[in-house]
């Protein structure tokens, strides 16, 4: 069969056609989402203030920036609490808003104690778990999605929390640099050091397993696949995601010295891999083609 | 209660394009915006080789997951089966595009409003008059032609179509054309992999 396998892209041919209704900025905010989520989450377990209010505010205003940049109605934007029962962003917003109320809370009461024991213990689960919300939902609202064979793989919710974990583990070690939980504590250094390789490999294999599903799993998947990894977008992805995101930041993780510019590094090269993917894996979404209708039918 | 849908022949196709011509007139759409298209393809290998039409459209489906993604509520779908959106609650998230299986939907950007068909942010009379009907920002697809259905016409493709390629019809009435040629011609809706159980039928 000849004319097969080919992007279409908006012209009048059947083929495979390229999503873009998502693009930078909604990489931006779903990299600030998971990042800020995840440094809040691992910061709380240590009530590292300065940790949780970096999550809040990277939560609040890039997360909530890039949506506000993406939206062709930001001022309706409320809308979109309305439909939690059946809407992955729904639910995600109700979540940044609990995430808000009680995260902001928690570090109020941390800083200065002004709640009852019960409450403050409440508020810090709410947070806590509106934090995990944060750090899975747009996986699953990319999974939802079952038009885009790269995104609809069930791994999606388990790459965003790997990725979030692996952002908030990262950047609590630079954020928490020379203060007293790490430096009077190396176990605790040491700890979040080995999580982090692990979470990086994990990573690693979750990200190959979600392209080797999508490789199977339809047209478009092929193709969206063969972009990342031979196509237009190869020497960005196998470099950043792979190499500098993975593999090369594990590797420094593990012959890390205890060296500020050295944890800055590791977190550099892999919020970069990470910022990588996010951006790369929006660009190389594809439909598949709705039919090739008169070639199955008559074959 | 009729459940309107749509057969399309891909035996008396010929890839003319009238429909999506007469969508974009009926419609007003603006530059770049089409509600329903006509794909051409080369199948075979040489010498044996034949193009073919598949004409395309947003295709109703009754478990639309347009709808379920929606965060707003915007997209709806009314009781007699047509998905409608309702630009008032659209935030233009995009999730509805992403989340079509067919590609049907778009966002429409300020550009596609004010540059106008021959740019230079000069709109024609023709395009003037249909610019009250969308707000920038919003996703648009085509409603299958609500308002003519509503006023007893067909759609404004089915209309047009030279070789009544288009079939439009209730597909709850066992006597409807487009219910008899799904049962006789072994209609088949695109991409039932996905779930989504399309008003939508191609026989061949």
């Amino acid at each position: 069969m000849i004319a097969s396998n080919r992007i279409a892209d908006g012209t009048f041919r059947v083929g495979v056609g390229l999503q873009k209704a998502w693009g930078v900025q909604m990489a931006t905010a779903f990299f600030f989402g998971e990042a800020g989520a995840g440094l809040y989450f691992v910061a709380q377990f240590f009530d590292f203030v300065l940790g949780m209010v970096a999550g809040l505010v990277m939560v609040l205003f890039g997360k909530a920036g890039g949506h506000v940049l993406h939206l062709g109605q930001p001022l309706r934007g409320w809308r979109a609490l309305t439909k939690v029962r059946t809407s992955w962003v729904s639910r995600g917003l109700a979540a940044i808003l609990a995430f808000a109320v009680a995260g902001s809370l928690h570090v109020v009461d941390v800083s200065a104690g002004v709640l009852p024991a019960g409450v403050s213990q409440l508020v810090a689960a709410v947070a806590l778990v509106a934090c995990f919300v944060i750090m899975v939902y747009q996986g699953f609202a990319m999974s939802h999605s079952t038009a885009i064979a790269l995104w609809s793989g069930g791994l999606m919710p388990v790459a965003s929390l790997t990725y979030a974990l692996l952002n908030g583990v990262l950047l609590t070690l630079v954020f928490g640099f020379g203060e007293p939980f790490l430096a009077e504590r190396p176990d605790s250094v040491r700890l979040l050091q080995v999580l982090a390789v692990a979470l990086m490999l994990y990573g690693l294999v979750t990200v190959l397993s979600l392209l080797h599903g999508a490789r199977h799993a339809s047209e478009g998947g092929r193709l969206s696949v063969a972009m990342l990894l031979e196509g237009s977008f190869a020497r960005w992805f196998v470099p950043l995601v792979i190499g500098a995101g993975f593999v090369v930041s594990a590797l420094m993780m593990l012959a890390a010295p205890p060296a500020f510019a050295w944890m800055l590094a590791v977190a550099g090269l892999e919020l970069t891999g990470y910022y990588a993917f996010r951006v790369l894996v929006f660009k190389a979404g594809s439909y598949d083609p709705a039919l090739s209708l008169a070639y199955r039918f008559r074959h | 209660m009729a459940t309107w849908g749509m057969v399309f022949d891909l035996r008396r196709c010929i890839g003319c394009n009238a429909c999506a011509v007469a969508c974009k007139q009926e419609n007003s759409l603006p530059d770049g915006v089409f509600f329903t298209k006509t794909l051409s393809e080369e199948v075979g290998e040489y010498p044996d080789v034949t193009r073919s039409y598949v004409p395309t459209i947003c295709n109703h489906c009754e478990d639309a997951p347009c709808e379920s993604a929606c965060p707003t509520g915007a997209t709806y779908t009314r009781p007699d089966g047509i998905v409608m959106v309702d630009r008032n609650k659209c935030i233009g998230c995009g999730t509805c595009i992403v989340a079509c299986p067919y590609d049907q939907r778009t966002r429409l950007e300020p550009e596609m409003l004010h540059e106008g068909l021959f740019g230079g942010g000069r709109l024609t009379p023709f395009e003037e008059q249909g610019i009250g009907r969308f707000t920038v920002g919003t996703v648009v697809k085509c409603t299958f032609c609500h308002e003519r259905v509503d006023a007893g016409q067909l759609p404004a493709c089915v209309a047009t179509c030279p070789t009544e390629a288009r079939i439009f019809g209730d597909l709850d009435d066992p006597a409807s054309r487009p219910r008899q040629l799904i049962l006789e011609r072994r209609g088949r809706q695109p991409l039932p992999e996905k779930n989504t159980n399309p008003r939508v039928f191609y026989i061949d």
